[in-house]
């Protein structure tokens, strides 16, 4: 506990951090506050000047001729069994065409800012992770870390779960400030939430915050292997440069399983369903599907695997290799 | 000098070998047998690239041994590296702090990972005369303030060992004879001190005791005074009112003669008085005749220039 409370200080007093934690609280209000002024409440006035563009448009000589053609042969425009009222349900504009805004839906969120929100932080937690170790070995002063506590593997540990508390709390707090500020925008505007929406946004919260701490315990874990932040980022940059493309050229049929961020994406989705081109499809099937479906288990499943391997290999090559 | 027989540092057959990135074998210690007496400060003496830092970092378990056993405080290392750590400070190479924490931040984080209150913080910046200065950032230290705090975190833990490699490097004189009294008041007062060093004169100043290395290899280790006397050349300078005609009388006797200044510098004289018996004979009377005494330089020269060319034999 000693040792985790000097590490939680040492991690706090880092700079860097303090800038990422901060610039990872502001890139969430902000897409908080873009949300929330994409799904403003239509105004009085605003909804005025749609109505006036729509009576602007029903006024053209132009629109009144396409609307009586159509009424006069509603298939030639729709297709056989067209109706006449079909005509003025699509040709006919109305206000809310003009107004270019949808109302704030939670569950529509929760499946795309909100998955985008959490993938941010989980990014820059993985930063954090990656520049407090990285700062260790640039400066030097792991050594002079293991003068005082020799046991390699104690100082490992509670390096790593202060980066995983650290990083755990600031996703806990921002995620939960992204939802409750939207929530509480939501109920102001009069839109309800069915409970089953706010179920699968806590779940979701929670495997974001699960996602965001494992990511900063990975960066630390792959940088103490590397011990050197540029490493890891380099590693990293690598992979969004090219990491996906490399693994759909892997000759395995479900290839795509092995993408990271298709099982990011699973864990955060409570799965995906994914097209996939290494599945072959040969003239003699009858019928074939590409796409692939991957769990929230095997997401889950895949992200622990590699996690754990990165752990296991960076504590047992911190504790063996020589110091500088 | 040591207060009793007792050995705070052994090493037996300590050997350390690397790779190269190309995979030619390189050996930075050679089977050292070390022997550190408890009490008083200990010189390690070797050039660069010796071993002594790889030794060093051995010890303390920041790297491990290719081969060889090791004792601190009479604890088998590293297995009970965590058992000693508690009573050994150290300071290897350059002093390796956080540069955007102030000095009091560094050293009070390391404090607290041993459980030392706040109190010894400030006992140990006062002790290496950091008081005031411990809310500057490390960054802005100057090199002198950054050994200080280093030494100043060596004792947080009240050693009885304490390692200190290279100290003074790259210190100003003013810089370099603060850190040299203060070591030799640590050894004076009952911390046990090695001091790895390539600078002959500040072994001979502060160092009770003394191990050359040379290659990776012990090449002579005891009192400074022992190892000086054990490597003096018989020598003598002779002050006389006519050192020509000195000279040419004792260069007959078949003595080496030199001069140096005025004076004469003789070898291979069994006794001194064999010099005056011969010049008093041709009336040329001595006004001076001093045993020429080896420092340590000498001795450290001719040991590792052996050590040198027994190495270079040995790998041609």
């Amino acid at each position: 506990m000693r040792l985790l409370r000097v590490e939680l200080a040492r991690l706090v007093s880092r700079r860097a951090v303090v800038l990422i934690v901060l610039g990872a609280a502001l890139l969430t209000a902000l897409i908080a506050g873009s949300t929330l002024w994409d799904s403003r409440p239509v105004t009085a006035g605003e909804l005025a000047q749609a109505e006036a563009q729509v009576q602007e448009v029903l006024s053209q000589p132009d629109f009144q001729r396409d609307l009586s053609t159509c009424q006069n042969g509603p298939e030639a425009f729709f297709g056989p069994g067209a109706q006449e009222a079909d005509c003025e349900a699509n040709l006919v504009p109305r206000p809310e065409n003009y107004l270019n805004r949808s109302a704030l839906d939670l569950d529509e969120q929760q499946q795309g800012t909100g998955v985008g929100v959490v993938v941010l932080i989980a990014a820059l937690m993985i930063i954090v992770g990656t520049t407090f170790a990285g700062a260790d070995w640039a400066t030097g002063s792991m050594s002079n870390q293991l003068l005082f506590e020799p046991r390699r593997l104690r100082v490992w540990a509670a390096k790593g779960v202060a980066v995983l508390l650290g990083a755990g709390v600031v996703a806990a707090v921002l995620v939960t400030g992204f939802w409750v500020v939207l929530g509480l925008s939501a109920q102001s505007r009069g839109i309800a939430t069915a409970p089953e929406v706010r179920d699968q946004i806590v779940w979701m919260s929670v495997r974001g915050v699960a996602l965001a701490a494992g990511g900063g315990l990975g960066g630390y874990a792959l940088t103490m292997l590397l011990r050197h932040t540029v490493g890891t980022l380099a590693l990293l940059f690598a992979y969004a440069a090219g990491g996906e493309a490399v693994l759909a050229l892997v000759p395995l049929d479900g290839s795509a399983r092995l993408s990271p961020t298709y099982n990011v994406f699973a864990w955060l989705r409570h799965g995906v369903r994914v097209f996939d081109q290494s599945v072959v499809c040969r003239p003699s099937q009858a019928s074939c599907d590409q796409r692939l479906t991957i769990s929230l288990l095997d997401g889950a499943t895949y992200l622990g695997v590699l996690l754990l391997v990165t752990l296991i290999v960076s504590a047992l090559v911190f504790r063996r290799r020589d110091v500088p | 000098m040591p207060a009793n027989g007792d050995l705070v540092i052994e090493t037996t057959g300590l050997h350390k070998e690397f790779r190269t990135r190309r995979g030619r074998r390189v050996v930075a210690v050679d089977h050292l047998d070390l022997a550190v007496p408890a009490g008083g400060v200990h010189g390690f003496l070797g050039p660069n690239g010796s071993g002594k830092t790889t030794t060093i970092r051995m010890l303390l378990g920041l790297a491990r041994p290719s081969e060889g056993r090791m004792q601190l405080l009479g604890q088998p290392v590293p297995r009970h590296l965590p058992a000693v750590m508690a009573r050994v400070g150290a300071v290897v190479e350059q002093p390796k702090f956080v540069p955007s924490f102030t000095g009091r931040r560094n050293l009070t984080l390391l404090a607290h990972a041993v459980g030392v209150p706040n109190q010894a913080v400030d006992t140990a910046l006062a002790q290496v005369g950091l008081s005031g200065r411990e809310r500057e950032r490390y960054k802005g230290y100057s090199l002198g303030m950054k050994q200080r705090l280093a030494i100043a975190a060596t004792l947080l833990k009240s050693p009885d060992l304490l390692i200190l490699d290279e100290p003074t490097n790259g210190l100003d004189p003013a810089g370099i004879r603060d850190i040299r009294t203060m070591i030799r008041e640590l050894g004076e007062g009952g911390v046990t001190v090695l001091l790895s060093s390539h600078i002959l004169a500040e072994v001979q100043q502060v160092c009770h005791s003394v191990s050359i290395i040379g290659n990776g290899r012990l090449l002579a280790s005891g009192a400074v005074e022992d190892l000086v006397g054990e490597q003096q050349v018989k020598q003598v300078r002779v002050g006389v009112a006519d050192p020509d005609a000195a000279q040419r009388v004792l260069q007959e006797a078949r003595w080496r003669v030199t001069r140096d200044g005025d004076a004469l510098v003789v070898e291979g004289a069994e006794h001194a008085e064999d010099i005056t018996r011969a010049l008093a004979a041709r009336q040329i009377y001595v006004r001076e005749l001093t045993p020429v005494r080896a420092d340590l330089e000498s001795v450290f020269l001719q040991l590792t220039q052996d050590s040198s060319l027994h190495a270079r034999r040995e790998s041609s």
